[in-house]
C-alpha cells in the first residue's frame, strides 16, 4: 500500500548517540535528549529505534529488540557535527525502563529517522492537532512548523496530570492549546473528543485533524472526521523489530487490502485507511 | 594482517567472498539495507522465501519478545516470484550475491519456483525452505519426515543445476537423519537451523501472545541448540554446512565454523542492527589473523575436542 504522504526525504542512518540529559518530568515520564552524529533531521511523525542493548557498557540481548520512540524536536546536525534530539518517554516496561536510567554521558545506538511523516498543514484551514498520552511526543514539530502557515489549535489529553509530557512546550508555541485529562487534574476533566467537538462546532475555516495516541482515541478521531467529511491523518504505534521494513511484524489491515507495514508506510495514514477493527 | 586473511569459501558451488550470508526473512529482498551498508561486503544474501503467487501474512500480533529472543508468525508473507525477478533483483548492484528461498505446499510448486528462478542469472543458488514453523501446510511437514524431504529435494534437484541448498528445521528429533537424506537427494549444502517451534502467553489477558498461537523463536535464546545441530549434521554429512542460529557477533560465528560449518546465516540480529553482517564478516577474519589461519575456510571443522592437542 502507498499513502498520500510525501515520502520521508533522509536516509536513515545508524549510530551510536550520546546521552546530553534525561530528566524526570513527572512519574515515569523522562524527557531524553541525544547528541547524534549526522543526523539528517526528522520530518513531524518520524521515529527512531532506539537499542537499550546498547545502552550500557555491558551489551545485552534480554531485552533483545530496539524500541520505536517518536522524534519530538531536534534540528538537523551541522555538516561533520552532532545534533540535539529530545525524545519524550514514559516507562511501561523492562526496555523503557532501561532507557530512563541512561546517564548523561552514557551512549546508546539508534537507527533512523524512518517512517513516513504528516502532510504538511494546509494554509488556509484550521488544522486540529490531537495527541493522547505518549502520543504528544509525535505533535510537537507540526505544531510548530504549522503556526507559520495556519490557524493551530492543539488538544492534548491523558488520564491524569502525570501522564501528560511536554504540555509547556506547547503553550510555550504560538498555537491555541487545550489540555483535557480524564480525573479532571489538569485543563478540562474529560477526554480529548469532548474538547474536539466543541472547536468543530466554533466557527472558523474548514478543518483537518491529526492524530497521535491510543488506539481508541485514534479510531474516535478518524469516525469524527468521517461523520464530518474531515481530513484525517493518524500516527500508529504498533511492536516491531526493525522499523526498516523487513521484520514485518508491525503489519496492519488497510482497506486496500492485505496489510500495512506501520514502519514503512507508516506510521502516518489517512486515518480512512485504516480497518481500526482488526488492530491487536 | 586481516588483509593477508584469504575469507572465500565455497557453500556448495556458490563462491562467496567472505562466509557470511544474511538469513531469509531477516534481510526483505535486500535494498532495505542499502542504507547502512555495502551490500558486497557480505558473503552473500538469503532473501525471503517466495511462492509462486503473492502471498499475505498473518493477522497481527505477529511478533513478540521474550528472553534474549523474540517469537515471529509472519507466514512467509512475500511479493511472489514474478515481482522478485522483474522488480526487485534488477534493483541490486551485480557484484551481490542472491542466494533465492523457495516455499511450497507440495513438491511440485516448490520445483516450479526453482524452476523459474534458475532461468535468471542473478541467482547463485536456490534455497529450499522445508522448516517454517508457523505456516499450516508446507514447509515444516517437509522438514520434519524424512521420506517426505528426500522426495522434495529430489524432485527440486531435477529441475535446477544452481547450487541448491536446503534449510532444515530445529523441530526434529535426529537431525543426523535429516541431513543425511538431504545428501543422499542431491543437495548441494544445508543450512540449519530455522526457529525453533515455541510460544508465549500474557498472563493478564490469558491470551497467547501470537495470533497464530504458535511461532518460531530466533535470537541467542537459541545458539547453543542451533551450534550442537550444525555439531551433529557434521558428523553426518560431506555437503557443506551453513549455520544458523542467534549469531549477532563474529565470535558466535567462529563457533558455528569451529563445529563444521563452512559458511554462516546471520538472522535477527539484522534487526538491531543492520550493518550486522558486515561487522560479523571482518571480526571473522581479524579472529583468523589473531589465531594464525591463513584462510577463514580452515576454521571449518578446526574444534578441538577433549583429548585433542
Amino acid at each position: 500500500m502507498t499513502n498520500s504522504n510525501p515520502p520521508a526525504p533522509s536516509r536513515p542512518l545508524r549510530v551510536a548517540a550520546e546521552v546530553l540529559e534525561n530528566a524526570v518530568e513527572g512519574p515515569g515520564n523522562h524527557r531524553l535528549v541525544l547528541a547524534i552524529p549526522g543526523w539528517p533531521g526528522a520530518e513531524p511523525g518520524q521515529f527512531v529505534m532506539l537499542s537499550p542493548g546498547g545502552s550500557s557498557e555491558a551489551e545485552r540481548t534480554d531485552p533483545l529488540l530496539p524500541r520505536p520512540m517518536a522524534v519530538y524536536r531536534g534540528h538537523a546536525a551541522a555538516r561533520g557535527g552532532r545534533a540535539e534530539v529530545e525524545f519524550l518517554l514514559k516507562v511501561t516496561g523492562r526496555g523503557t525502563r532501561l532507557l530512563a536510567d541512561l546517564a548523561p554521558g552514557q551512549s546508546i545506538r539508534l537507527v533512523g529517522p524512518l517512517g513516513s511523516a504528516f502532510a504538511p498543514v494546509v494554509p488556509g484551514k484550521r488544522a486540529i492537532l490531537v495527541g493522547g498520552g505518549t502520543g504528544i511526543a509525535s505533535l510537537y514539530e507540526l505544531a510548530s512548523r504549522g503556526a507559520a502557515d495556519a490557524e493551530v489549535h492543539v488538544i492534548l489529553g491523558a488520564r491524569s496530570e502525570g501522564d501528560l509530557m511536554g504540555v509547556d512546550d506547547f503553550e510555550a508555541l504560538e498555537v491555541d492549546c487545550h489540555i483535557t485529562t480524564e480525573d479532571g487534574s489538569r485543563g478540562r476533566k474529560g477526554r480529548v473528543t469532548d474538547a474536539l467537538a466543541e472547536l468543530l462546532e466554533a466557527p472558523g475555516p474548514p478543518a483537518e485533524l491529526f492524530a497521535c495516541g491510543p488506539t481508541p482515541m485514534m479510531h474516535a478521531c478518524a469516525k469524527i472526521a468521517q461523520e464530518q467529511r474531515l481530513e484525517c491523518q493518524v500516527s500508529l504505534e504498533n511492536n516491531m523489530a526493525c522499523g526498516f521494513g523487513v521484520c514485518l511484524g508491525c503489519a496492519v489491515p488497510v482497506h486496500s487490502g492485505g496489510y500495512s507495514l506501520v514502519c514503512r508506510a507508516g506510521p502516518v495514514y489517512p486515518a480512512d485507511q485504516v480497518v481500526w477493527e482488526g488492530l491487536p | 594482517m586481516t588483509e593477508s586473511v584469504d575469507t572465500r569459501v565455497d557453500l556448495g558451488g556458490i563462491a562467496l567472498r567472505n562466509p557470511v550470508l544474511t538469513a531469509s526473512g531477516t534481510f526483505g529482498y535486500g535494498t532495505e539495507f542499502a542504507p547502512f551498508m555495502d551490500l558486497a561486503a557480505l558473503g552473500g544474501f538469503v532473501a525471503k522465501s517466495l511462492t509462486l503467487e503473492p502471498r499475505s501474512g498473518n493477522p497481527p500480533p505477529r511478533i513478540a519478545e521474550t528472553p534474549s529472543g523474540m517469537l515471529n508468525a509472519i507466514s512467509i508473507e512475500n511479493i511472489g516470484v514474478e515481482a522478485f525477478l522483474n522488480e526487485r533483483l534488477p534493483e541490486l548492484p551485480g557484484d551481490v550475491v542472491v542466494i533465492a528461498s523457495c516455499f511450497g505446499t507440495d513438491p511440485g510448486n516448490y520445483a516450479e519456483l526453482a524452476e523459474r528462478l534458475s532461468e535468471s542469472p542473478r541467482v547463485a543458488g536456490i534455497e529450499i525452505n522445508a522448516s517454517c514453523p508457523h505456516v499450516k501446510s508446507g514447509g515444516i511437514e517437509f522438514g520434519q519426515d524424512p521420506r517426505l524431504l528426500g522426495e522434495l529435494v529430489e524432485r527440486v534437484r531435477g529441475v535446477t543445476s544452481k547450487p541448491l541448498l536446503v534449510k532444515l528445521s530445529p523441530n526434529v528429533t535426529r537431525i543426523d537423519d535429516m541431513a543425511r537424506v538431504c545428501e543422499a537427494s542431491g543437495a548441494d549444502g544445508i543450512c540449519l537451523i530455522n526457529a525453533v517451534q515455541a510460544m508465549e502467553v500474557d498472563v493478564e489477558s490469558r491470551r497467547p501472545v501470537l495470533s497464530n498461537v504458535l511461532g518460531g523463536l530466533s535470537g541467542p535464546a537459541i545458539r547453543p541448540i542451533a551450534l550442537r545441530m550444525v555439531w551433529q549434521a557434521a558428523q553426518a554429512v560431506s555437503i557443506p554446512i551453513c549455520g544458523v542460529g542467534g549469531i549477532f557477533t563474529p565470535e558466535d560465528a567462529v563457533k558455528f565454523m569451529l563445529c563444521g560449518a563452512t559458511a554462516v546465516q546471520v538472522g535477527t540480529a539484522n534487526y538491531l542492527n543492520p550493518a550486522v553482517g558486515r561487522e560479523v564478516a571482518e571480526g571473522i577474519a581479524a579472529y583468523a589473523a589473531r589465531h594464525g589461519f591463513p584462510r577463514v575456510a580452515d576454521l571449518t571443522g578446526a574444534l578441538r575436542l577433549p583429548g585433542a592437542p
